[in-house]
């Protein structure tokens, strides 16, 4: 991943053609942040078109906005902000869960059951994986993206915290959130 | 030694090296001691891989050009439309001064390389050949004899006026071909037939 607030020139003079209407530089941008793009989006909404159309979205708005673009974080990071803010505002009209905030979420993780204890390594793969899919489906945006950021995007918590907008220290408790809810229903599932 | 408890919220951070240094030591020091934060810890490394084993990234095959469409179909403010339309005129013009360059440098290259065949060819095709005889055309052609000293002499001023073209001169067999370049004629001297 590229280093905060700094670009190559290559990348500046991209993005300056691109403001200046010039469409094929900005496809070049296009074609170097569109898999990282989808994978935000598809983090925070675990549907591919949804991503794909939310990616697609996400370039247009950038695109609209580049002359509000300011060098003091990365182009990348600012695409991946925007990216998960149409996918998080997405995901909360379209109303297919309920989300915690703040201290609600940070409350929730009290009420999970103690990590330690068995572990789930005997359970197969296949039923582990489907498992995963159907636990990612109950987290919430913000924990899904969390943790997918994090072990599917690579992305350091510091990252995190600037594509999401929030604390490192909200970064962390999501993780530890997130980590314990899916590790604890592959627990049941394995008891069973 | 600290509790399970307050390490297993450090537990993450530390499986993604994010702890400060003192921190990724005290872990570590509870994890050689405790087995039950070991599988935890174990457990996290498997989901992490069961993660990005089941994310499955969709194909991206003509993601980009479907986005520069949409960007290209954007509505712009009227100074970047001013802009855009003057550059791309500035570009159309720009471009059209070379194409036209091009085309009269070639032409100019052509006609100087093209115009000594050009003489050529049109002299041969258009100049009118007589053939004279001594007695028909006296008044055209020159003599024999003129003929030799045309060829033979030194030019003079007179000889510079009537610029005659001596091609061949065939004395034996009293034949004269000349070019009379300022009549546009050829002239074919032969002998009178006995």
């Amino acid at each position: 991943m590229r280093t905060p607030g700094r670009q190559d020139g290559d990348e500046a003079e991209l993005i300056e053609r691109s403001r200046k209407g010039d469409s094929e530089a900005f496809g070049v941008l296009v074609e170097r942040y569109q898999r990282r793009v989808v994978g935000v989006a598809l983090a925070v909404v675990h549907n591919q078109d949804d991503a794909i159309e939310l990616a697609q979205e996400t370039f247009v708005r950038a695109y609209e906005n580049l002359t509000k673009f300011e060098s003091r974080s990365s182009f990348s990071t600012w695409l991946y902000r925007i990216a998960a803010n149409l996918a998080i505002d997405f995901w909360r009209r379209e109303g297919r869960h309920v989300v915690l905030h703040g201290e609600d979420a940070e409350t929730e993780i009290g009420k999970l059951p103690t990590t330690t204890g068995d572990s789930f390594k005997e359970v197969s793969r296949s039923e582990l994986s489907a498992r995963l899919k159907q636990a990612l489906e109950e987290l919430t945006p913000e924990h899904r993206a969390v943790i997918l950021l994090r072990e599917v995007e690579g992305m350091s918590y510091d990252e995190i915290s600037e594509v999401l907008q929030c604390p490192r220290g909200t970064v962390m408790s999501r993780l530890h959130y997130a980590r314990t809810h899916l590790r604890n229903i592959l627990k049941d599932l394995g008891g069973n | 030694m600290a509790e399970c408890g307050e390490i297993s919220m450090m537990l993450g951070a530390f499986e993604d090296s994010e702890l400060e240094p003192n921190e990724m030591q005290e872990v570590a020091y509870h994890l050689a001691r405790c087995e039950s934060c070991t599988g935890v810890l174990a457990d996290y490394s498997t989901l992490g891989r069961d993660l990005r084993s089941i994310t499955e990234v969709p194909s991206l095959a003509g993601f980009s050009s479907a986005v520069v469409a949409r960007v290209e179909r954007l509505p712009q403010p009227v100074l970047t439309r001013i802009e855009r339309f003057v550059r791309r005129q500035l570009n159309s013009v720009g471009s059209g001064f070379a194409w036209s360059g091009a085309v009269v440098a070639a032409a100019i290259v052509t006609i100087i390389l093209m115009t000594p065949y050009a003489h050529q060819f049109a002299n041969r095709g258009t100049l009118p050949t007589i053939v004279a005889s001594s007695d028909h055309n006296a008044a055209l052609a020159p003599a024999p004899a003129q003929v030799a000293d045309v060829a033979t002499s030194e030019p003079t001023m007179a000889d510079n006026d009537s610029h005659a073209d001596i091609s061949r001169l065939e004395s034996e067999h009293s034949v004269a071909v000349w070019s009379e370049p300022r009549r546009d004629t050829t002239v074919i001297w032969l002998p009178d037939q006995p």
